[in-house]
């Protein structure tokens, strides 16, 4: 389903060129579950955003159901990201003048309807906060509202960057289990983490270093 | 969500970013509303002023030797009083408030006066014009007194005075000018003609130039050209000062009020760009994660440039209103002369309404830019 062949990625910074990633080479099955674990700056987040079309790479390609994404046009990939990819992160980024609804229903709100949206959040314990906006929620609120934005639109792929990051124990494991289950009803999911919490939901474990994949 | 909403909802949440912008637009579209009011006040009321500077063009016939004419104050040769109508009716000259008239120095009693016979204006564009101040509409049997000639001869409103033995009325004593008019009694063109035996003729046509040209042109060459081709038995001498004053005061006017108004429009352009720029600065992670759910190009550009649009509509109106009454009610006490001619001028709400917007939005344009050609994995990576 995914497939990065031997993808580098380098940051020209005025230090000089930065490799964030280094010949990567992975792939993902459709419905694994996958949490790549690495420390600070070993470039989990690009690896990411990378997959979702959102930074193309320095060499290599990066491929969806065969694929190649960065052959594909701005516009298609606009698309892609709107239909078949949902993205999570740790700072939420919920849009703050929006209600908790109005900000999951941003993707492709026409095709999903206002149901859907009531359904999920239900699902997800944030039928009360519905109509709050982000300023009043909890970190674990505002992570859950940011994974339903992400799930609104049935996507084939999530990825969620650090999504535990800013949590509580408790909070941290409220939203590994929802992308448990989002994984058992046959979504593929890759998340990237430092710390070991998804460990025990990964179908499996993927240990980045210096943008490398250790052995 | 639709476009309109988003853009209305993020206004209302940041309230003093939109505020600040809506002020701006209305400042701009309040001060343009307000110039053009008062500017096209300034100009009536410089017109008036200057047009009552006086005449500044007399013709006079061909023959005419300078020498004499500005010893006498007037030409000795004469021409036929139909030859004004010549200028009825002519389009695109330069030449407007003609007025005939038969000048002669004559002794009434132990006082020398001079006598004008005059008639009513001609108008060469067909439109009719208020008369100039000095065009005194004098009826047959009456006459208007300059103020030494008035004292001199002892007259006063209605009183009568005896000319070659004819009885006139004194329609009006005027007051004292400090010029050629103060010894002068005007008279219907007829009844002076029958004074000085000189029915049907006249010895000079004073006109105004018209300022449809270049104000910065010497025109003496134009108005010498058209006059040879409406009167070649006639010619054309411009009072240079009193044209230079009246075409210098307009110009002047007229830039000023440009100058001061590209000015304001542009630092209220400059004011609606910058709180523009701090707006996508402020809404980097936003437009960060509209992009990672797969929002293009043109729909983020629509966020900023409708924003400013809807903003540039809403300033239109709120700026015209606020421009009309702040003119209305400054106005009336700078322009005293054409105080009345100040109203709402409706056609500049449909043009505010029109370009307010696209002002609003090309100010936007350059944060505009910014925000669509941000790098979404940049802000995402780092926030």
């Amino acid at each position: 389903m995914i497939r990065l062949e031997n993808v580098t990625k380098t940051y020209r910074t005025r230090r000089g060129p930065v490799n964030a990633l280094d010949n990567v080479s992975i792939e993902v099955a459709r419905g694994e579950f996958v949490v790549v674990r690495g420390p600070s700056g070993c470039g989990k987040s690009t690896l990411l955003l990378m997959i979702g079309g959102m930074l193309r790479p320095s060499s290599g390609a990066v491929l969806l159901d065969d694929a190649d994404v960065y052959a594909l046009s701005q516009r298609e990939r606009n698309r892609l990201r709107a239909t078949r990819v949902g993205f999570v992160f740790q700072m939420f980024h919920l849009v703050p003048y929006l209600t908790v609804i109005e900000n999951v229903l941003l993707p492709n709100a026409r095709a999903v309807g206002r149901d859907r949206a009531l359904a999920l959040l239900e699902q997800l314990g944030l039928a009360d906060r519905a109509l709050h906006r982000p300023g009043e929620l909890s970190a674990g609120e505002k992570q859950r509202a940011a994974l339903a934005r992400a799930l609104i639109h049935r996507p084939a792929i999530v990825l969620a960057d650090e999504p535990t990051g800013n949590l509580d124990p408790e909070n941290a494991a409220g939203v590994f289990g929802h992308l448990a289950d989002y994984h058992k009803s046959g979504g593929t999911v890759v998340v990237v983490t430092h710390g070991g919490d998804g460990d025990v939901h990964a179908d499996r474990v993927i240990c980045l270093r210096a943008g490398c994949i250790e052995a | 969500m639709n476009t309109l909403s988003l853009i209305l909802k993020e206004i209302a949440h940041r309230k003093w970013n939109a505020l600040l912008a809506l002020l701006a637009i209305t400042a701009a579209v309040a001060l343009y509303v307000g110039f053009a009011m008062l500017g096209a006040a300034a100009e009536r009321e410089t017109v008036i002023l200057m047009r009552d500077l006086g005449y500044n063009l007399r013709i006079i016939p061909r023959e005419t030797d300078e020498t004499a004419f500005y010893e006498r104050g007037y030409a000795v040769d004469t021409i036929p009083q139909e030859y004004v109508r010549r200028f009825a009716g002519k389009q695109g000259i330069s030449y407007r408030h003609l007025r005939a008239s038969l000048k002669e120095r004559i002794r009434i009693g132990d006082a020398d006066v001079l006598l004008v016979g005059v008639t009513t204006e001609v108008h060469p564009a067909g439109a009719k014009e208020r008369p100039m101040a000095q065009a005194y509409d004098v009826p047959p049997g009456h006459v208007v007194a300059g103020f030494h000639a008035a004292r001199r001869l002892g007259l006063e409103d209605g009183a009568t005075v005896e000319i070659a033995g004819a009885s006139f009325v004194v329609d009006r004593c005027l007051l004292e000018s400090g010029t050629e008019e103060d010894v002068t009694l005007y008279g219907n063109l007829d009844d002076v003609q029958r004074i000085l035996g000189k029915e049907g003729r006249i010895n000079e046509i004073q006109a105004l130039e018209c300022l449809c040209v270049n104000p910065k042109v010497d025109t003496l060459d134009k108005l010498r050209a058209e006059l040879i081709a409406i009167m070649p038995e006639a010619k054309v001498i411009k009072m240079r000062d009193i044209a230079e004053a009246r075409q210098r005061q307009r110009f002047t006017t007229q830039s000023h009020l440009a100058v001061t108004l590209d000015a304001a429009i542009v630092g209220c352009g400059l004011w609606i760009a910058v709180l523009a720029l701090l707006n996508v600065r402020e809404r980097r992670c936003e437009i960060g994660i509209l992009r990672a759910l797969g929002y293009g190009s043109a729909r983020i550009a629509a966020l900023f440039l409708g924003k400013a649009a809807l903003l540039g509509a809403l300033g239109a109106c709120i700026g015209f209103a606020a421009g009309t009454l702040l003119s209305l009610r400054v106005g009336p006490g700078i322009f005293q002369v054409t105080a009345q001619a100040i109203v709402p001028m409706y056609g500049l709400l449909a043009q505010a309404v029109v370009v307010a917007p696209v002002f609003a939005a090309a100010c936007s344009v350059a944060p505009t830019a910014l925000a669509v050609t941000q790098d979404p994995a940049h802000v995402l990576r780092d926030a």
